[in-house]
């Protein structure tokens, strides 16, 4: 998966459960749309993880 | 008249010295302007002169004389009073006698002189001058001008030979401090008959490059004679007053201020005090500066010390800033991924339940399906059992064959043709005729 900001990520993820929520998905599609939820979900914790981290370890430099 | 006695001018000028000297024996007191004063031989010569009041026009004058027995005691007490010479110009009061000697003619012989009443008249004339200043509105010009901050570049008027210019450069020149002062002279006559036009001389020259000057210093050398009359004149004054430069004179006397040192813009009493006013009002601007760079520093330390404590305070609640966020935002992800889940579950089953009510209905609808066939078919069969054509030959019927063909009309019939017909029990085969 390419570089995407967070923001994007969210939206895109929160776009996902509101099709879902509306029974706009095809049955077909919905594993699909689940799978790139789920990659959606990482990468937004991942990102948040990644960023604390690099918080605590630019305070911990001064 | 030839016959009138005549007398000699010696005969007749004794004649009235006698008069006189009968006549008039006594000392008066005389107020009187000099209109002349001259020394020779240790003696005084006067002229004494009284003017109109407004127009100035004589209307007395007398020679005077005070022998040098008396001059050498007068003139210094006089000069030591008053601070001046006699002078034409001034008033004084004598004390005379008449005398009419007949070879000199008609004098005033002075006994004393009351220098009180020239100092009185000095003092009225200051006065004068003083309330004329005013008048003009020039009196306290120089006051209102500032000395500037660095008031470096010095116009000097005084004698070049003066002890006291001397002094007032080197006071300068050495300053404690090691400021730089460049000082220009301006050479004027600082006594005698001279010092007003000198001066004014001075300030003009100094007048047409001001702008090269931060202020002038009118000074004059310890040991003069102690004659203010010449810095006492109103054209002086009105020329230091409405000068464009603050105008600092050092011209050391010990009586009263005179009129030169109240129109300045300060006064001091020497030269070297003038040079020292010009070290501690520089001195004074570099303790302003100084004080400003210490409070300059004290403030952006101040500033900087609490920005950095404001610092630490974010950097200590930084971390438990984001870690809010992050928790915020996981939870705001769980809960998505949550719903995501449910409805997910949801389409499922509703999907689900479709399905099974379809297949539910499956069977029945099978069920009817095959009884209705069932049903059309034993129908078939009834109706197939009715149309047997046996049943019909039992009942004595027949049927013609011709060339296996069911025969319905005897036209299609020729003679020879051979057909078949069926009965009950088997087959007759005819032949047409």
């Amino acid at each position: 998966m390419k570089e995407i900001k967070y923001e994007a990520a969210l939206a895109e993820l929160q776009t996902i459960v509101r099709k879902m929520e509306n029974d706009e998905l095809d049955i077909d599609q919905m594993s699909e749309q689940l799978k790139r939820a789920q990659e959606l979900i990482k990468l937004c914790k991942d990102k948040l993880t990644k960023t604390d981290e690099e918080i605590k370890k630019i305070l911990a430099e001064k | 008249m030839m016959s009138e006695k005549r007398l000699t001018l010696f005969e007749l000028n004794n004649l009235v010295r006698e008069v006189i000297e009968c006549e008039m024996p006594n000392e008066y007191w005389v107020e009187a302007e000099l209109s002349e004063c001259r020394e020779n031989h240790g003696h005084c010569f006067m002229s004494l002169i009284q003017k109109e009041e407004k127009s100035a026009t004589p209307i007395a004058k007398a020679d005077a004389r005070c022998w040098a027995s008396k001059w050498m005691l007068i003139r210094p007490y006089f000069e030591r009073t008053t601070g001046q010479k006699l002078r034409a110009g001034i008033k004084v009061l004598l004390k005379v006698y008449a005398q009419f000697h007949e070879a000199y003619g008609f004098s005033w012989i002075v006994t004393d002189i009351d220098p009180t009443y020239t100092l009185g008249d000095m003092a009225r004339k200051r006065q004068e001058i003083i309330r004329q200043l005013k008048e003009e509105g020039v009196f306290d010009l120089q006051k209102s001008l500032e000395l500037p901050l660095f008031c470096q570049r010095i116009a000097v008027i005084s004698s070049e030979t003066a002890a006291g210019y001397g002094d007032f450069c080197n006071q300068l020149s050495d300053n404690p401090y090691g400021f730089q002062f460049t000082t220009w002279l301006f050479p004027a006559t600082m006594q005698g008959e001279e010092v007003e036009k000198s001066i004014i001389d001075a300030l003009n020259h100094i007048n047409e490059i001001y702008e090269d000057f931060d202020c002038v210093v009118i000074i004059r050398g310890g040991g003069a004679t102690s004659d203010m009359s010449g810095f006492d004149t109103l054209s002086l004054a009105e020329n230091v007053a409405n000068f464009p430069l603050p105008i600092i004179t050092g011209i050391g006397h010990d009586r009263d201020e005179s009129i030169l040192d109240m129109v300045s813009h300060t006064r001091v009493k020497t030269p070297t005090a003038a040079a020292t006013l010009l070290i501690d009002h520089l001195k004074a601007v570099l303790d302003t500066i100084e004080g400003a760079q210490s409070l300059i520093t004290h403030y952006a330390q101040q500033k900087l010390s609490s920005l950095k404590s404001q610092l630490s305070i974010i950097q200590e609640i930084l971390p438990k800033l984001f870690s809010a966020i992050k928790f915020r935002q996981e939870a705001h992800i769980e809960s998505l991924n949550n719903r995501m889940l449910s409805a997910i579950q949801q389409r499922i089953m509703s999907q689900m339940a479709i399905i099974s009510n379809t297949e539910s209905r499956i069977p029945m609808l099978l069920e009817r399906r095959i009884t209705s066939e069932r049903h059309r078919l034993e129908m078939l069969e009834e109706k197939e059992k009715a149309l047997d054509p046996t049943l019909l030959l039992k009942r004595g019927y027949s049927i013609t064959f011709f060339k296996g063909k069911v025969v319905k009309d005897p036209l299609v019939l020729h003679k020879g043709d051979e057909i078949e017909t069926r009965i009950e029990k088997g087959t007759i085969k005819s032949i047409i005729k």
